[in-house]
């Protein structure tokens, strides 16, 4: 079970920093700390996990329906539904004594435990963790191309279910029906449907789909809490010139990008490659922030973890790490557009994830919502 | 994240309708003496922000900072880009970005002199964010929870509505399911799918896969379901949230019975009051009572659990959900359905 190697490299880690225990906070947003350590796919509420250094590992809930869930998916951890949750794990805490305990993640972690670092005596758990979540083990990495064959047969079922007529939130309806029953538990999803006036995506708006229009997105299926996405766009009917010419930029983009890709280069050696195709296309405002947030993450237990491809960030690359590449951002000529692949680092360069083909997509104009 | 539909609807809940909540609690807020008030939100404790401004995060988080007077602000690290989308589908705050959302609460929390700052939740507020505030005023903090839940605990109109129409969505959907399917996603699939067409927002899906053994629900589509099961639809659509339980058998007789006990309950369910008590609910001749729950919208959390047979009900709600258990004719059934928006309490907030 991938929880139980997790675990196992969880205390590993505890034992190296010499922590007799620890307290990692999760929601239905940021769960990555809380899996780690519990496995569990938080829904509703808020859940602490508590984990010592020999090995056991107890989940507080404040939510009974999840806690219920939580009792049958995961029974090997022991979980406890507690509605005062900063109050019982407090106390918790407090019993565990003269140890060296850590909490995480410093930003999420609730104020009610945050405030009283001082007397319950813990340490910051974010780096600790952060390294775990990024590095990933080999069993994490084959969970993580379960994800990726997902998210290329999800690509496969957007695009067979795009036509003209169709809402944007009824495409979605397809995606999600299909990864459900697939036993995808999450999907990070967003997208964007029109021309030059779609400056970025979002969740579906109601847009009608139309001949000429860029359909934008990305998905995220995540496949036993490992998220691995594919960035595609497509058109209605035939690209015109100019969707066929920005494809190319983009493409070649990506194409540098994940050439740079190998242990020892920084994140920011990966942005920079992406970023100077559009410099040289004279599209070197468009690489900004005023246009696009980043050039590509992390993914793992957290569908946007670290780190950040961007020009400033100078995190090193490692072996093991799992990536997206995607040069998205605006195009003042066509609109906003996406186009990015999964990988692992390997020690001899990427491995690529996703297999669909890097294509300008089209779907048949006369291909009409039922 | 929030997957579906995210739409400001102006004939659904109006401009007018959420200024009417703002006013109120800009009220509550002068009569406790505080400055102004916090509430976070991400998509998981959307509830607060969303019923103050109509707004729900799709993802990551943010702050509405509501001040005596004036439009509530909307604090997030979103860019600026995701902004005009923000303002797209909720037009009544402000929208203020920073890395740092909780430094530019500090920030305008000093430009009007506040001294006092009421929390929702605030021993749930991310820790970073309130470090965030304090770093730039060294503002008297105090936990607004009680204070929130006493404004939130009216019903409006318009929420009620709201409520009847998501609930009307729900029960539709459930026929898009077979009772024969042998796997539960084969039968959850095709509803979940119903409830996205319908426009939903966001919906969960869980189910009791053999009651006969088990009533807790978990998610996973792979289980084979027994003679009888459960299936648990939480569906949100423009903001709220409704959750309904139906119990399914592929046997015609049991089927047969439990429609008719479905049917019954719709037809009672929405007079019940939402008051923590089960004395006034449906329950067939020769059925026996094994558990029962109240959730309702509650501080940041959409659905929380209010009441129980061991606990009552600590505050008003708007409206609840109403779940319960109980054995018939040897079968346990599960069921839920949103109480306390009829007829008669529409008619009532409308006044």
């Amino acid at each position: 079970m991938i929880g139980e190697i997790r675990k196992k490299r969880l205390i590993e880690a505890m034992v190296d920093a010499g922590l007799d225990g620890l307290v990692l906070y999760g929601n239905a947003w940021q769960n990555d700390y809380l899996r780690y350590a519990a496995d569990f796919g938080i829904l509703e509420g808020e859940g602490l996990a508590v984990v010592t250094r020999d090995g056991d590992v107890t989940l507080y809930l404040d939510d009974e329906l999840e806690g219920e869930r939580a009792s049958l998916e995961c029974p090997e951890v022991k979980t406890v539904v507690a509605r005062d949750l900063i109050g019982t794990v407090s106390g918790v805490i407090g019993r565990l004594g003269n140890s060296r305990i850590a909490a995480g993640p410093k930003r999420h972690l609730p104020y009610g435990l945050a405030a009283r670092r001082g007397d319950l005596r813990f340490e910051d758990a974010t780096a600790l963790i952060d390294r775990l979540l990024m590095v990933k083990t080999a069993d994490e990495l084959a969970a993580i191309r379960g994800a990726a064959r997902l998210a290329d047969e999800g690509y496969a079922v957007f695009r067979n279910a795009a036509a003209v007529g169709k809402k944007d939130y009824e495409l979605i309806a397809e995606i999600e029906s299909f990864f459900r029953n697939e036993g995808v538990d999450d999907n990070f999803m967003i997208i964007g449907v029109g021309g030059p006036e779609v400056r970025g995506m979002a969740p579906p708006l109601g847009k009608v789909l139309k001949p000429g229009d860029l359909v934008t997105t990305e998905l995220t299926p995540c496949v036993n809490g490992y998220y691995v996405q594919i960035c595609r766009t497509l058109v209605v009917g035939e690209p015109n010139e100019a969707q066929r010419k920005v494809f190319g930029i983009y493409n070649d983009a990506l194409e540098a990008g994940l050439a740079v890709v190998r242990p020892g280069v920084t994140a920011a050696d990966i942005a920079r490659a992406e970023n100077d195709i559009f410099r040289a296309h004279g599209l070197g405002d468009y690489v900004t922030s005023e246009y696009t947030r980043v050039r590509g993450h992390g993914l793992g237990l957290f569908p946007d973890t670290k780190p950040h491809i961007l020009e400033d960030v100078n995190t090193v690359i490692e072996e093991g790490m799992s990536l997206i590449v995607h040069p998205n951002t605006y195009n003042p000529e066509i609109g906003y557009f996406v186009h990015g692949d999964s990988l692992i680092v390997r020690t001899d360069g990427p491995e690529i994830l996703t297999k669909t083909a890097r294509q300008l997509f089209s779907v048949d104009a006369k291909r009409a919502a039922a | 994240m929030r997957h579906g539909l995210i739409l400001w609807r102006e004939d659904e809940l109006s401009s007018a309708d959420v200024k009417a909540r703002q006013a109120r609690l800009q009220r509550a807020i002068a009569a406790a003496g505080l400055d102004g008030l916090l509430i976070y939100t991400n998509h998981v404790r959307s509830a607060g922000v969303t019923w103050v401004s109509g707004f729900t995060p799709y993802w990551s988080d943010g702050l509405v900072l509501v001040l005596r007077e004036g439009a509530p602000i909307f604090l997030t690290a979103l860019s600026k880009r995701v902004g005009e989308w923000v303002k797209s589908v909720a037009p009544t705050f402000e929208v203020a970005h920073s890395p740092f959302p909780g430094k530019i609460a500090g920030e305008r929390l000093a430009m009007v002199g506040a001294k006092r700052l009421g929390v929702v939740e605030l021993d749930r507020m991310p820790g970073g964010v309130v470090d965030e505030i304090l770093s730039v005023l060294p503002v008297e903090l105090s936990d607004a929870t009680d204070l929130f839940a006493k404004v939130r605990g009216q019903a409006d109109h318009a929420e009620l509505k709201l409520v009847r129409h998501t609930d009307d969505l729900a029960r539709e959907a459930f026929k898009a399911g077979d009772v024969k399917s042998r796997y539960a996603g084969d039968f959850t699939g095709p509803v979940e799918r119903a409830v996205r067409l319908a426009g939903a927002e966001e919906c969960y899906v869980a189910v009791a896969p053999d009651l006969a053994k088990d009533r807790r629900f978990i998610r996973t589509g792979k289980a084979e379901l027994g003679r009888t099961f459960a299936v648990r639809l939480s569906v949100a659509y423009n903001g709220v949230w409704v959750r309904r339980i139906e119990t399914f058998s592929s046997v015609s007789e049991i089927a047969a019975r439990l429609a008719s006990v479905s049917a019954e309950l719709d037809r009672v369910a929405p007079t019940l009051p939402a008051d923590g008590s089960i004395s006034a609910f449906y329950l067939p001749e020769g059925a026996g009572l094994v558990d029962w729950h109240l959730e309702a919208p509650f501080g940041t959390r959409p659905l929380k659990v209010v009441a129980d047979a061991e606990t009552s009900l600590g505050a008003p709600v708007p409206y609840g959900i109403l779940t319960t258990a109980f054995s018939l004719d040897g079968e346990t059934i599960a069921a839920s359905r949103p109480v306390g928006f009829g007829d008669n309490v529409l008619r009532e907030a409308a006044e």
